[in-house]
Order: C-alpha cells, then sequence, then structure tokens
C-alpha cells in the first residue's frame, strides 16, 4: 500500500515536471532567449581562452582599424581597433565576463538579502515587518543611479562595491515581492497544521513557505539581471564602474564616443552586444513568467 | 480615506528623515578632512583649525547633523566647495532645464504610446499589433547609453539633421527626450495594450455594446478610463525617476540639469553639492510618489473603501 501511494507521488512528480518543461519549450520567447544567453554565456566563459590579442594592452599603430571582419582570418581586429589599438572583439569577449559577474553577483546577494528579509517580515509582521519595510520604502525613495552614483563616489569604484552598491538598490524590490508573496501563503491551512504539529518557525518559512513563493521571485531574479547589466553599463559610462583599461561595455562606450564620426565601430560594438544580451534576458524572464504564471502575462 | 493620507504623509516625513541623514552621512564618511578640502593646498595646519571651528566640524556628528537640517529647513543647504554658491541657488537654476527635458519625454511617449498600445489591443492580430509589441519588446531594452549614442549616430553624424548637444531649440530637446522617453514608451504600451485586452474581454462591455453603443464611445469612456490607473502609477513613478536620474541622458547631450549637475559635483568631489543635491532629487521623488498614490486612490473608486 505504501509503496503505491509513494509510486504515484513520483509519478505526479514527473507529470508535473514534464509539464513545465513543455510549457517553458511552448513558449517561443523562452527558447529563443534561453538560446541566446546560453550563447552569450558560453562565450564569455571561453572567452579568455579564445582571444588572440590582449584586451588592455595598447597597440597605437593600430589605432582606430577598421574592422576587418574575416579577411585577415581569425588573427585581424575582426571588429576593428578602438582608439588605442586595442581589439574590439576581444574587449567585447571579456568585457561581458565583467558585466555578468557583476549583475549575477549582484541579484544573487540581493536574492539572499531580500528574501530572508522579505520572509521575516512577511511572516513575523508587527513591528519587524513595519522596520524593514520603512527602509525599504527609505531606499526606495532615492532614485536607484543617484543612489549607487553617490555612494560610489564615497566607497570608490571597483567592483565589490559595484556589487555592494548594486546590491543595496536591489534588495527591496525583492523584499517586497516576497513579502506579499508570504502574506498569501501563511494564511494556507497546511501552514497551520505544521504550526499545531509543532514545527518551529524557521523550518516553516524555508521549508514550506519559501518553495511556495519561487515563482514570482524567478520571474523577477531573471529581469533584473538584464536591468542590472544596464545599470552597470550606464555607472562604467560615467566612470563611475568598472575602471579602464578594464574592459566593460559601459567603458567601451564611453571611450569611443569620441570617435564616433570617424570610426563608429567602436561605440557600435558593445552597443549593439549590450542591446542582444538585455533583449535576451528580457526573452527569458518574459518566458519564465508566460510559463510559469500566466495570469501575470501582459 | 483620510486616515489613508495622513498615514501617507507621516511616511514621507519618515523617509524624507533616513534621506537626509544617509546623505549627511555620505560627507562625512568620505576620506579625508572636508576643511583641508575646502582651503587651498598648502595652508597651514592653523588655518585648517580655524576653519574647523568655524564650520563647526569639531562638535559630535549628530550635533552636525541638527543644525544642518535647520539650516536645509530654511532653505540653506550650504554651499559648492567648487562653485563658492549656496547649493540651492545652484539646483534652482538647473531644474528648469530637468523639467524640460523630463515633462517632454514623458508628454511625448505618452502620446505615442498610449494611441499605440490601446489601438493594439482592440485590433490584435493586425499589424499594428505586431509592431506595437516589437516596439515594447526592443524599447525595453535600449537603455540611454546605447540609445543616445546610436541616434546621435544616426541623426547627427550620418543624416546631419539634429544637434547632438545644445539647449534652447526644439531640435536640440528631440533626441534626448526620444533617448529618456523610449523605455517608458515601451512600458506603457505593453500596458495600454494589455488593459485594453483586458477591458475588452468583460462581461459589462458585452451588455454596453448590446445596449447599442457605438465602438468609439466605448474605447474612449470605458476603456481609457480603466487602462489610465496602472498607467498613471507607473507614469508618475517615471516622471520621479527621470527627475532624479535622468543622469546619462544629460551627461550624452550635454543637457544643463540637475543630472550633469550631479556628476560635475561627483567627479569634483563637491560633496556638500551632492548632499544638497540627493536631498532635493529625494523630496521631489517622496513628494510625487506620494501625490501619484493619493491620485491613484481617487481614480479607481474601488479603493476608496479600503
Amino acid at each position: 500500500m505504501k509503496e503505491n501511494i509513494k509510486k504515484t507521488e513520483e509519478i505526479t512528480k514527473l507529470k508535473k515536471r514534464s509539464q513545465l518543461v513543455t510549457r517553458l519549450m511552448q513558449s517561443k520567447f523562452f527558447v529563443i532567449g534561453l538560446i541566446v544567453c546560453a550563447l552569450i554565456v558560453i562565450l564569455s566563459v571561453i572567452a579568455p581562452f579564445i582571444v588572440v590579442h590582449d584586451s588592455k594592452l595598447p597597440s597605437l599603430a593600430n589605432s582606430l582599424q577598421p574592422p576587418q571582419y574575416f579577411s585577415k582570418g581569425w588573427s585581424g581586429n575582426i571588429l576593428g581597433a578602438d582608439n588605442l589599438g586595442r581589439d574590439v572583439l576581444t574587449r567585447l569577449l571579456i568585457g561581458s565576463r565583467y558585466s555578468f559577474i557583476i549583475s549575477v553577483s549582484t541579484v544573487f546577494c540581493a536574492i539572499v538579502f531580500g528574501v530572508f528579509l522579505g520572509l521575516m517580515s512577511g511572516y513575523y509582521g508587527g513591528w519587524l515587518d513595519n522596520l524593514i519595510m520603512r527602509f525599504a520604502d527609505i531606499q526606495l525613495s532615492i532614485p536607484q543611479l543617484l543612489l549607487a552614483i553617490a555612494i560610489v563616489s564615497v566607497l570608490g569604484p571597483s567592483i565589490p562595491n559595484l556589487i555592494i552598491v548594486l546590491t543595496i538598490t536591489t534588495w527591496p524590490q525583492i523584499a517586497r515581492l516576497i513579502r506579499s508573496s508570504v502574506l498569501v501563503v501563511r494564511e494556507m491551512e497546511f501552514i497551520s497544521a505544521s504550526k499545531v504539529l509543532g514545527a518551529n518557525d524557521l523550518w516553516i518559512m524555508f521549508s514550506q513557505i519559501l518553495p511556495n513563493v519561487m515563482t514570482p521571485l524567478l520571474i523577477l531574479g531573471s529581469q533584473q539581471i538584464g536591468f542590472i547589466i544596464l545599470v552597470e553599463a550606464a555607472l562604467s559610462f560615467l566612470g563611475l564602474g568598472v575602471q579602464p583599461p578594464t574592459p566593460s561595455w559601459g567603458v567601451m562606450i564611453a571611450d569611443g564616443r569620441d570617435y564616433i564620426s570617424t570610426a563608429p565601430w567602436v561605440v557600435l560594438a558593445p552597443g549593439i552586444a549590450l542591446m542582444i544580451t538585455v533583449l535576451a534576458f528580457n526573452f527569458l524572464g518574459d518566458g519564465l513568467r508566460d510559463a510559469l504564471d500566466p495570469k501575470m502575462k501582459t | 480615506m483620510r486616515k489613508y493620507i495622513i498615514k501617507r504623509i507621516l511616511l514621507c516625513f519618515l523617509v524624507l528623515f533616513g534621506v537626509s541623514v544617509i546623505s549627511f552621512g555620505i560627507l562625512h564618511l568620505t576620506p579625508g578632512d572636508p576643511a583641508r578640502l575646502l582651503l587651498p593646498d598648502g595652508s597651514s595646519q592653523q588655518e585648517i583649525n580655524e576653519l574647523r571651528e568655524k564650520l563647526g566640524l569639531n562638535r559630535p556628528v549628530q550635533v552636525q547633523y541638527l543644525i544642518y537640517m535647520r539650516g536645509a529647513i530654511k532653505g540653506d543647504l550650504g554651499n559648492s566647495l567648487y562653485f563658492k554658491k549656496p547649493n540651492l541657488d545652484l539646483i534652482k537654476e538647473r531644474i528648469p532645464a530637468t523639467l524640460i527635458l523630463t515633462s517632454a519625454a514623458v508628454f511625448g511617449s505618452l502620446l505615442f504610446s498610449l494611441p499605440l498600445g490601446i489601438i493594439a489591443g482592440v485590433k490584435q492580430g493586425t499589424f499594428i499589433d505586431l509592431f506595437a509589441m516589437l516596439f515594447a519588446l526592443l524599447g525595453q531594452a535600449m537603455s540611454p547609453v546605447w540609445l543616445g549614442i546610436l541616434m546621435i549616430f544616426i541623426f547627427s553624424v550620418k543624416l546631419r539633421i539634429l544637434p547632438s548637444f545644445g539647449y534652447g531649440s526644439i531640435q536640440a530637446l528631440i533626441m534626448p527626450a526620444v533617448t529618456l522617453g523610449l523605455p517608458l514608451a515601451a512600458l506603457v504600451t505593453r500596458l495600454a495594450r494589455a488593459g485594453t485586452i483586458d477591458v475588452l474581454s468583460e462581461d459589462y462591455i458585452l451588455a454596453i455594446r448590446a445596449k447599442g453603443i457605438g465602438e468609439k464611445k466605448i474605447i474612449t469612456r470605458y476603456v481609457l478610463k480603466n487602462v489610465l490607473i496602472p498607467i498613471t502609477t507607473v507614469v508618475g513613478l517615471q516622471f520621479a525617476v527621470f527627475m532624479g536620474g535622468a543622469v546619462v541622458t544629460e551627461n550624452i547631450f550635454s543637457w544643463p540639469g540637475i543630472g550633469k549637475l550631479a556628476i560635475s559635483a561627483i567627479y569634483g568631489r563637491d560633496f556638500p553639492l551632492v548632499q544638497a543635491i540627493m536631498l532635493v532629487v529625494a523630496t521631489f521623488f517622496v513628494s510625487i510618489n506620494l501625490l501619484v498614490d493619493i491620485v491613484y486612490t481617487l481614480l479607481d473608486p474601488r479603493l476608496k473603501f479600503n
């Protein structure tokens, strides 16, 4: 008898999972987004191994070389060179690593903070809820970019500082989202049942409530990655993010600004890369949302 | 309802308090002695000490904060290190420029995207719908960093029909306003389209149609009103964000607004100015949010009873 119940449970789980995968695969957005994102991520991971030129070393003889595409095979400047003679494609690939490291770390940290605080806030309510939400409100009342700029100007622009700053500006949204989901799940009967059975609060929060609030979190998380990449690019563009000579798409766009009429490839390459990457992540997020929670569809 | 408004206003004060602490803290967290920064290099230690005494820098931090806030309420936000003028004056000079840019961006986006979204919702599946969806998707990925530069490339460099910087003429306003407003237009198109589809599928629309009321009236009266509710919130929020965050756009187009002032203040380590700007921008932000909240409760009769 017990084995039958277990078997039915397992089959139901498998069915649910394959249903989910089917729904995901049905969404064209998701598939396209997934493929492009995967491509970009793979490229950025293997970048140091496949680049032929140095991403930081200037080579003034090569300055402002127009794109040679494949005329010289793989060893020429496929997408041209910037004003210091550095290969654009190389910098593009290496720069993507920084964009990803910063945005993924930020979203990860923001999720850790946001989920913890959101759970506490939603589950316990009362003064703790008030306190945490007031902090969140104060955060949200300063425009994100301005706050990031102000803090970076104090702490100095370095990658860990960037991650700290961006986490600070991102956690409130996540906390709010988790909190509102928790408020709904908290009232459900299985939670009361667990309480009656003597489960302690932490266990309830992490093993029972958390899995049920994952869906909106996943959607928000994937949207945020794209958004943070843009914010990092903006900060780097303003000179407050990744510092030259380290390549980052924002820095490349800022550097290339002066040469836009004579050497547009210096600016166009990182700009297009930025656009495609953010689009891909948006598609991914939209597809996830369509598959996981069609009610939120717009 | 009134209780809600009072609560919200109190919340605003709390938030502004928090913001003032943060912006005050920034000046005092910076490494280096503020007095030393103010005086020219090579001043004697005694001169530095005298200035410290005069500025009250030797008093405990809490007292300094209170002195600062007392001044702030009266309108004295300190003086800029670089410009050697009162901060508030500097900010007041630049606000009109940012206001013009923000208004143009918001107004322009709404003018374009609201009709587009509604029409797309009404004529689902047609070319316009497809166009609107594409526009919404692409628009959201175009950050000012990229879009601004792209527009300069196309319209200033290649086509030579629009100036890439300048202030005062309509031509100079077009590109910055579009750069700033495009992501908003994309978002509003999406919301308008979704809202339209939702409303048109409601039962009461069927009832109204059965009564014989024309399509046009349905759209302008019922669809528009319902669609405007979430859009007002979004637009209000974005307006506030623009006021403080048009930093990148102003930088790209050399638009003389608050954003550009903030950046030069930060580059120049002019911390009193940075502090003042943060406080002013946050105040704007909070006030506009409050306004939006109140308008939102007025617009949606369903909320009146909560």
